[in-house]
């Protein structure tokens, strides 16, 4: 995916100006920056629910379809149960009620909750709404994924655990996916590149990484010095 | 144990209420002022038992539920598209409004200008009753969570999907709301332009010709055969809604499997 010169303004706020940013087809992008800086704006952009004021969003062939996206809050419906918040985006592209049933309880049981399938979002706890937010994210049929801070609400364990939980099905059916988040931590540990937004002309800082994401920890001497850096940029936005 | 307490209170209320009445008769000694308890249920054993009765609460019933009908649905539709066109909702401001403020009588009489006796207590209902329903499911449409509606869009969650699992249940409240109110306003006012018209058959004709007669424990068996008629139809509506509630739960669960 490619933001080629891409310019946004709200009113007299120029968000994005002649901004440019590739995202290698099937990579995580980690995005953070400051508020008020694009973050969600870029996703809107990526997912076509807003349009650039001039420049070009340009999809890979293999990202081409529709989208999922996962947001900062779990938006499951609630008169629905568990299941079928997972179903329903299925159903306008596969007819059969057999598979669709199939892939929900697949990825249900990916996250762990296949025992709740019958449960309505009012009877799940913070953890498991935003856990079927991901199955559902996942058992939409797309190419591209759009995070915008899902696991900024959650207890500091449950983060990790969720954000193992969203690795787990990406790895499976990997996705371009942009990542956005507050936390310079969660960028570094799920993106295979990070950037840092402040400059409507363009990113502050994009950095790839190269160690393996499976083999990364917070805690090694390499995502110590990219948090430093991202922070630094941060910081200077 | 504090819905058995709940009910006692509600039954000592009611025996309170009704101790009320008897002593109210004793000090005013008339019947025709106000008749005690005995004879007021006699009466009403022996207009339960005359054969015009099934008649009369029959016919006021018909008069009810289909004045409900007629609001429910025409409210419904009419408050789905005024909740989705602002400018429709613009349009329909001066009828709602005045429909709202105008009081029951000056339409039961100008109704009965311009209708039969019998038409007149469904045209009246459906006057009083129809801006109660359409504002709720106007304010229901219009406050349909706008992220959940992002995310339909986003999910591919269109069409007959969106509408069954997202925008009808998002409705429920409002809808239910408003056909409460609205069902309670319909007795009341089908029974009083019965009053004020006398058709040939009604609960509010044999109430008028009661009074003409001074006949006040007939008025009131009457008044309590209207009652009796609005508690049962708020009881059928509630077990309905618990019936839908209970229906949905069980597809749902059989969905899920």
């Amino acid at each position: 995916m490619k933001f080629d010169g891409v310019s946004k303004a709200y009113e007299s706020t120029i968000v994005f100006d002649r901004f440019s940013l590739e995202i290698k087809e099937g990579t995580i992008l980690s995005v953070v920056g400051p508020s008020g800086q694009g973050k969600t704006t870029l996703l809107h952009l990526a997912s076509g629910l807003i349009q650039p004021d001039a420049g070009r969003v340009v999809r890979h062939p293999l990202e081409e379809g529709p989208v999922s996206y996962l947001f900062q809050e779990p938006r499951l419906i609630p008169s629905a149960t568990v299941f079928r918040n997972v179903e329903l985006p299925l159903r306008a592209s596969e007819p059969c009620a057999t598979v669709r049933a199939q892939i929900a309880n697949h990825y249900l049981e990916m996250v762990g909750l296949s025992d709740s399938r019958a449960l309505y979002p009012d009877q799940l706890s913070g953890g498991m709404r935003q856990r079927v937010a991901i199955a559902r994210s996942f058992s939409h049929p797309s190419r591209l994924m759009l995070l915008d801070e899902p696991f900024q609400s959650l207890d500091i364990k449950l983060r990790y655990t969720l954000i193992e939980a969203f690795l787990t099905l990406w790895e499976e059916s990997p996705k371009t996916t942009i990542f956005v988040t507050h936390d310079p931590k969660e960028a570094i540990l799920l993106g295979d590149a990070v950037c840092c937004l402040g400059d409507p002309s363009g990113p502050l800082l994009y950095q790839t990484i190269d160690t393996p994401r499976k083999a990364r920890s917070i805690t090694d001497e390499q995502s110590l010095a990219l948090e430093a850096t991202l922070i630094g940029a941060l910081l200077n936005a | 144990m504090r819905p058995v307490k709940h009910t006692l209170v509600v039954l000592l209320s009611a025996v309170l209420l009704l101790l009320l009445w008897q002593v109210g008769s004793w000090l005013l000694d008339s019947q025709i002022l106000l008749p005690g308890l005995g004879p007021v249920f006699s009466t009403l054993t022996s207009i339960v038992a005359e054969g015009p009765f099934l008649t009369n609460v029959g016919a006021t019933v018909t008069r009810a539920f289909q004045s409900f009908l007629i609001i429910v649905i025409s409210a419904s539709i009419l408050g789905v598209l005024g909740g989705n066109y602002p400018l429709f909702n613009a349009a329909m401001q001066p009828f709602v409004t005045t429909l709202k403020a105008v009081p029951v009588m000056s339409v039961i009489l100008l109704a009965f200008i311009w209708f039969t006796s019998g038409q007149v207590p469904l045209f009246s209902a459906f006057l009083m009753g129809f801006p109660v329903m359409y504002v709720q499911v106007e304010m229901g449409w219009r406050t349909l969570d706008p992220k959940l509606i992002e995310m339909c869009e986003i999910h591919e969650i269109r069409g007959w999907d969106r509408l069954i699992s997202f925008t009808i249940p998002s409705l429920v409240p409002s809808l239910v709301t408003g056909a409460r109110v609205s069902l309670s306003m319909v007795w009341k006012v089908v029974i009083a332009a019965e009053v004020l018209t006398v058709p040939r058959w009604g609960v509010g004709s044999r109430m008028q010709l009661s009074q003409v007669q001074l006949q006040t424990d007939r008025v009131l068996s009457w008044t309590l055969v209207a009652i009796a008629l609005t508690a049962v139809g708020d009881l059928l509506f509630e077990g309905l809604v618990r019936l839908g509630r209970v229906a949905k739960v069980a597809i749902d669960k059989r969905r899920a499997g």
